[in-house]
């Protein structure tokens, strides 16, 4: 997948534990792993907006797009 | 939906059942002991006429042409035991597993084969008996029931196909 996740760099940033965030944005930490793992193949809106309020930062921050 | 499938696995085992049962007996009525005549064929048989036309020869023809007809009935009840396999699936609610995707096809395989097949050797038994062959009769009564019936269940199988990707796509969005 040419687009890469950076929850890892942000949750480190925020000192926060994965299952925290799975916590506080309302989502399983086998989801959570999913999503970081880039196993992903979608993720919703609802989801990006919460994690970006819990972990204060803006989509950018979390996602990267790298050409294959 | 358990209740459903528990119903429909009832039915299907009574199909088979019932369709097994009348293919015994339609080869118990059948008497394979009449090949027992063709041992002294080559005693019996006239040298000098041809193979083809000997009356043995079209008798021989004509009881292999009915034990493949046999055969292909028995393929036919093979293809309904495959609708258990999908039901077992359904009830464990593995829907749009690969397990289905795969019956799906064999079931619109052997349909398809099925017809097609029968279709020839009947035009074959037809041909040996020289009776009058109506093609169109045959069509409809072999043609217009397993082809179609094949057909949807490969179109099926490739639904089944498309909504197990969408599946697993919806399992991974988070």
């Amino acid at each position: 997948m040419p687009i890469i996740v950076h929850l890892d760099i942000m949750l480190a940033k925020q000192k926060m534990k994965s299952k925290d965030l799975a916590e506080k944005i309302g989502i399983t930490t086998a989801n959570l792993s999913i999503l970081k793992s880039g196993k992903a193949k979608a993720i919703r809106f609802s989801t990006l907006e919460a994690i970006c309020e819990a972990l204060d930062c803006q989509p950018s921050d979390i996602l990267e797009y790298v050409k294959e | 939906m358990k209740n459903n499938t528990t119903l429909l696995t009832i039915i299907v085992y009574a199909v088979l059942l019932a369709s097994f049962s009348t293919l015994i007996n339609d080869i118990r009525e059948f008497d394979l002991m009449q090949f027992k005549n063709f041992e002294n064929w080559s005693k019996t048989a006239v040298k000098g006429k041809s193979w083809f036309t000997s009356e043995n020869a079209i008798l021989w023809s004509n009881y292999v042409i009915t034990i493949g007809l046999f055969f292909w009935r028995g393929y036919l009840i093979y293809g309904f035991t495959h609708f258990i396999s999908i039901l077992r699936e359904i009830e464990k609610k593995h829907y749009f597993s690969q397990k289905n995707i795969n019956s799906f096809k064999k079931i619109g395989n052997v349909f398809i084969t099925y017809t097609i097949n029968v279709f020839i050797l009947k035009v074959l038994l037809a041909f040996i008996e020289k009776s009058s062959f109506r093609f169109f009769n045959e069509f409809k009564n072999e043609l217009t029931f397993l082809i179609p019936c094949g057909l949807a269940f490969y179109l099926l199988s490739e639904i089944f196909k498309r909504a197990k990707t969408i599946e697993e796509e919806n399992e991974l969005t988070v």
